[in-house]
């Protein structure tokens, strides 16, 4: 339980880190608790996606990187 | 939409010649079954009121026949009704029964929609779908007819389907009582929050007649006529505005419709009514002048109880409100009722409506009540092996309804059955199973619009579209 | 030793209390039960508020709007007791056919809890309280509907006796499964 994120919790601003390592930025939660819209702050396989919008799911995001 | 194979298992079973209605068409499963494919999925349903969707991202579930519906308002304002079921693996994406989302989230894979019905979300679309996925053609299930009509949401699963307006046809004139404002401005109505829904151990078409237009059954209610409900401490209803009326019993055996009503004589002027309040008293008077004032003749029409075939019934003037019988299974029904008030009436005249609805309608109300028990045990009573071998009968006022009906000037538009006299007539009864039996045996919409080359599946001669006025 | 005296008494009038509401809950459901309608209506004060909201799947931290709100929206009861008094006098005309022939009743009252006491438990004069409750309804022949929920009921000394002077009623049903709701909560 400690280690998995629960995505309700989350607040637009947090940035949040990935499975393939990318981080990004929370734009907004749609508060389904396994969804979450977001920016690309760092995407080690594809830079061009720094700065893209994305929706990411629950289940590949590993960790919560600020408060 | 269109049926494949030809009906003629259901002929027979609605003799309309005779007045007679074959009792396995309310308990037999068979037909059920069929009803679900040949009437729910192809006529108009009543889903919702805009004012439940006000906001973009607001949702309400509803239902169409059996099935779950999602009425939303997506980012653009543009309101929508889907079928509550992901495209993945059918799991209900909404089980909520209403609030405000950005998306409908499935929980069972996740699977994620946005309020325009597209689908956005696909877990793994890049690793597992390997991006071939088209989410274009994965979006929810969307009903391709559906129509804002003075704030009322209806839809058709049927592409076929005619314009609503051209559904329901001359009937408009009475439907629009229960929409329009008190005043008859247009669409000038609201819903008060907080549906009613219950379940009711009957056919679903028991209440559907009862509200086309069934006077007959005033004796279901002499407990609550006894104890005296009505907003004047009278009664169960408010009736000091029919005095000297005419009651009509008007349907539209082409199209299913039907709906009692009183005219008033061509010289009436507004009364005072709802007389325990005085604040209520004086905003429904007013109301009554600026309605004479702007509908002339037609203010004439006092509505009563009605049915828009095949399952959504209303009470246009008091208590006002909309009931859908959701069909559950031969032998189950789901109400679920809505109730209306005049968006601009004064907070006390809410209020004063609130409570009598309250107690007027519903499992809690001192009226249905009493139609509830008698729907329950009609149907249980006709369920047996010797009970479902009889017929029902309708024959009442047969042949004495007339389609140009005419008094002080006023034409009105529909097949009319005098019953000022008579009291009591099943004209709009017969009208409602006619139609039934058109649906269960047309194949398509070019059939069921029979109106069009002026005759109807069922090969009665039809009637025309015009709508009230000299 | 005074305090121990006082925590004492304290301790003997609450559990005298809790007995006397309790008691009085028994014999509000042996009337309804019994159908001794007119007794029930005794046991009302003349400003009775008797609410039953419906209640909504709403999602997880909007919980403010699960039940219909009391005065605002519709209910499945929200009116005092000249409402109630109709509802009495409809059954009573013999003609009520949703009541016709009567429903066998049994009202169980459990999980009784004082959650406030005015002023003091030793001479109270106005208790509130929640509790559970089943209600069973069997009517005609097979016909049986079970339902149960919450109750916050308010409870005031009138002329020496506890009268109900509000009543809050919260049934654990989003679609009523029963037809319709003739008898008392």
């Amino acid at each position: 339980m400690a280690d998995i994120v629960n995505l309700m919790e989350l607040e637009s601003g947090q940035a949040v880190r990935l499975d393939n390592d990318a981080t990004a930025e929370i734009v907004s939660n749609p508060g389904d608790g396994v969804w979450l819209f977001v920016r690309y702050l760092s995407h080690p396989d594809d830079p061009a996606q720094v700065g893209v919008e994305d929706m990411v799911f629950a289940q590949v995001i590993t960790e919560v990187l600020s408060e | 939409m269109t049926i494949t194979f030809q009906p003629s298992a259901f002929s027979g079973l609605v003799d309309r010649d005779n007045g007679l209605v074959s009792r396995e068409i309310f308990v037999n499963h068979d037909i059920y079954a069929e009803e679900q494919e040949r009437i729910f999925t192809r006529a108009w349903l009543f889903v919702g009121h805009e004012s439940q969707v006000a906001k973009p991202g607001d949702f309400f579930i509803s239902s169409m026949g059996e099935e779950s519906v999602i009425l939303c308002r997506d980012r653009q304002g543009e309101v929508h009704v889907f079928l509550n079921s992901c495209t993945h693996r059918g799991m209900k994406v909404c089980r909520y029964d209403e609030g405000n989302t950005p998306i409908f989230t499935c929980p069972y894979h996740g699977w994620s929609f946005a309020t325009d019905g597209s689908l956005v979300g696909v877990p793994y679309y890049k690793d597992a779908y390997h991006e071939e996925l088209d989410k274009s053609e994965w979006g929810l299930l969307r009903v391709p007819r559906m129509t804002n009509y003075k704030g009322g949401i209806w839809a058709s699963w049927d592409p076929q389907a005619p314009d609503f307006l051209e559904y329901i046809g001359g009937f408009r004139t009475y439907l629009d009582i229960l929409f329009d404002g008190w005043d008859g401005a247009e669409g000038g109505t609201e819903i008060i929050g907080g549906i009613e829904k219950w379940l009711v151990p009957s056919n679903w078409k028991f209440p559907a007649e009862n509200f086309i237009g069934d006077r007959y059954h005033n004796i279901s209610h002499r407990s609550v006529d006894l104890v005296g409900i009505g907003p004047s401490g009278q009664g169960r209803r408010d009736n000091r505005e029919r005095d000297g009326a005419k009651s009509l019993d008007v349907s539209f055996p082409e199209r299913g419709h039907g709906t009692v009503i009183f005219l008033r004589p061509a010289d009436a002027q507004p009364v005072q009514s709802y007389q325990n309040d005085p604040i209520v008293a004086e905003y429904f008077y007013a109301c009554e002048i600026a309605r004479k004032e702007r509908q002339g003749e037609l203010w004439r029409i006092l509505g009563g109880p009605g049915t828009i075939f095949p399952n959504m019934s209303y009470l246009p003037r008091q208590p006002r409100s909309i009931a859908v019988w959701h069909p559950r299974g031969p032998d189950q029904t789901e109400v679920w009722r809505w109730f209306l008030v005049d968006r601009s009436a004064p907070p006390e005249v809410k209020e004063f409506l609130r409570q009598y609805y309250i107690r007027y309608s519903g499992p809690s109300g001192l009226t249905e009540q009493d139609d509830m028990e008698n729907w329950n045990y009609a149907h249980a009573a006709s369920r047996g092996a010797m009970a479902r071998r009889l017929r029902y009968n309708y024959q009442m006022g047969q042949g004495y309804a007339v389609d140009d009906f005419e008094d002080g000037g006023l034409h009105l538009p529909g097949t009319v059955l005098d019953t000022t006299k008579a009291r009591a007539g099943e004209q709009n009864q017969r009208t409602f199973y006619t139609r039934w039996a058109d649906f269960m045996a047309a194949r398509d919409w070019d059939e069921l619009a029979g109106w069009r080359n002026g005759k109807s599946a069922n090969g009665h001669a039809a009637q025309g579209n015009g709508a009230a006025g000299r | 030793m005074v305090t121990d005296n006082v925590t004492a008494n304290d301790a003997v009038a609450r559990l005298l209390l809790r007995q006397d509401v309790e008691a009085f809950l028994y014999h509000e459901a042996n009337l309804l039960d019994e159908r001794q309608y007119d007794d029930w209506l005794d046991l009302l004060t003349d400003d009775v508020r008797y609410w039953v909201p419906m209640r909504r799947n709403v999602k997880f931290g909007e919980l403010e709007r699960e039940f219909t709100r009391e005065g605002q929206d519709i209910n499945w009861f929200d009116e005092g007791k000249p409402t109630l008094i109709q509802r009495v006098q409809q059954i009573q005309t013999g003609v009520h056919w949703a009541e016709e022939p009567l429903s066998r009743l049994a009202h169980l009252v459990t999980n009784v809890e004082i959650t406030d006491v005015q002023p003091d438990a030793a001479d109270a004069g106005e208790v509130s309280l929640r509790c559970r409750f089943i209600i069973y309804r069997n009517r005609v022949q097979t016909e049986t509907d079970i339902l149960v929920g919450r109750r916050e009921d308010t409870l005031r000394r009138e002329d020496g006796q506890w009268r109900i002077a509000r009543r809050k009623v919260l049934l654990d049903q989003n679609v009523l499964l029963a037809k319709n709701l003739t008898f008392f909560f």
